[in-house]
């Protein structure tokens, strides 16, 4: 399954491909991406790619590539997630370098949602924080989300639950 | 980029095709086994899922991949074989793994030529090589079945891998080695042709 296009006001959501590679490099090699499983080399950085996109046809949603509209660089890499193994779906947003501050996170992630909502059916939905993850916690605040126990990943440590909102809330 | 639809192929005992998800939970339980050790593995739950997750957006990436491989007739699956190339890989590699419970019935063999003749006649591909861990000896040996031979001066993918270069089209189209191939196959495939004292595995 390929992911479809989603707009916001400012952003193109659309599918992960193999221009995105460099992105994801450059992104997992800096140490910001230790809240999201980073940094990692690019050899692992071009398999994490490759397993957004195989996440899509193994679950039918997953995460797109974000972009400013009229551009097609992948500033971030925001949507659906749900790994084997995961406590419930999840929304989930990296924004890469120079793409933080500007409310992009939560306005991908809102687009995210009304996606799993409304095309999907998803009745809710989670999103996992690392701790320390300060600017993450203000997206899912921003979100209308709240603080729900943790959940510990073998892989990932110990994460804050933060439950969205229900549909229509 | 649109959705690539993988290609199945077909050959006397097998199927190969597009790994699926209903196809996950064989692939995790070699991945997460000792088996996988060639393979970077034994994996976690997780590393497992994510890898072959990979898998499948390789085959979007780059066009090609690696196929999951049935059993024509019950429709089983054996293992996957196909082709690999995620960053760092200094050339595109064959690869192959069967799960262990299947082993040792040519099932290798038999997907890795079929996938190797496909790249060689449709994928545009002039060769390729397969990038073995040394005590790996069941694939080193598969390797040298399928005419391959080792490449002392090839790139590594990170200097633990012996590499084994395979035959180009050329030396495959209507050769005694591609007969010698498809005769192996079929001694596997109906062992009423299998000579006196020939080896099974």
């Amino acid at each position: 399954m390929i992911a479809p296009r989603l707009t916001t006001d400012r952003l193109t959501l659309r599918a992960l491909g193999p221009q995105d590679a460099e992105a994801f490099a450059a992104f997992y090699a800096d140490a910001r991406s230790s809240f999201v499983g980073g940094p990692m080399n690019a050899e692992q950085s071009w398999r994490t790619l490759a397993g957004e996109i195989g996440h899509w046809t193994l679950n039918g949603f997953g995460r797109w590539a974000v972009t400013e509209t009229g551009s097609d660089t992948c500033i971030g890499c925001v949507g659906l997630w749900a790994p084997l193994g995961w406590p419930e779906p999840e929304i989930g947003w990296d924004l890469f370098e120079g793409a933080t501050g500007k409310g992009y996170a939560t306005e991908a992630a809102e687009a995210a949602r009304t996606y799993a909502y409304d095309t999907l059916g998803w009745d809710t939905a989670i999103s996992l924080v690392a701790n320390g993850n300060d600017a993450s916690v203000r997206v899912a605040t921003r979100l209308g989300c709240t603080p729900e126990g943790t959940f510990t990943h073998a892989r990932l440590g110990t994460l804050t639950i933060y439950r969205h909102p229900k549909v229509g809330v | 980029m649109g959705h690539r639809d993988i290609p199945v192929l077909r050959t006397r005992r097998l199927e190969l095709r597009g790994p699926k998800a209903e196809d996950y939970p064989n692939f995790k339980a070699t991945f997460t086994s000792y088996r996988a050790r060639f393979m970077g593995g034994p994996l976690n739950e997780y590393e497992s899922w994510m890898l072959y997750a990979a898998e499948i957006g390789h085959w979007e990436i780059r066009g090609y991949g690696m196929w999951m491989i049935h059993d024509r007739e019950t429709g089983d699956t054996l293992g996957m074989a196909g082709g690999w190339k995620p960053a760092r890989w200094p050339e595109a590699e064959l690869a192959w793994i069967i799960w262990p419970e299947v082993a040792g019935k040519g099932y290798a063999l038999e997907a890795t030529n079929a996938a190797r003749t496909y790249f060689y006649e449709h994928g545009g591909w002039d060769g390729a090589v397969s990038y073995l861990d040394p005590k790996n000896l069941d694939s080193i040996r598969l390797a040298e079945r399928l005419g391959a031979r080792r490449d002392k001066d090839a790139a590594t993918v990170d200097g633990h891998d012996v590499i084994y270069r395979h035959p180009s089209p050329a030396d495959l189209d209507n050769t005694r080695l591609a007969h010698g191939i498809e005769m192996e196959i079929e001694h596997y495939a109906d062992p009423a042709f299998k000579p006196k004292g020939y080896a099974l595995d």
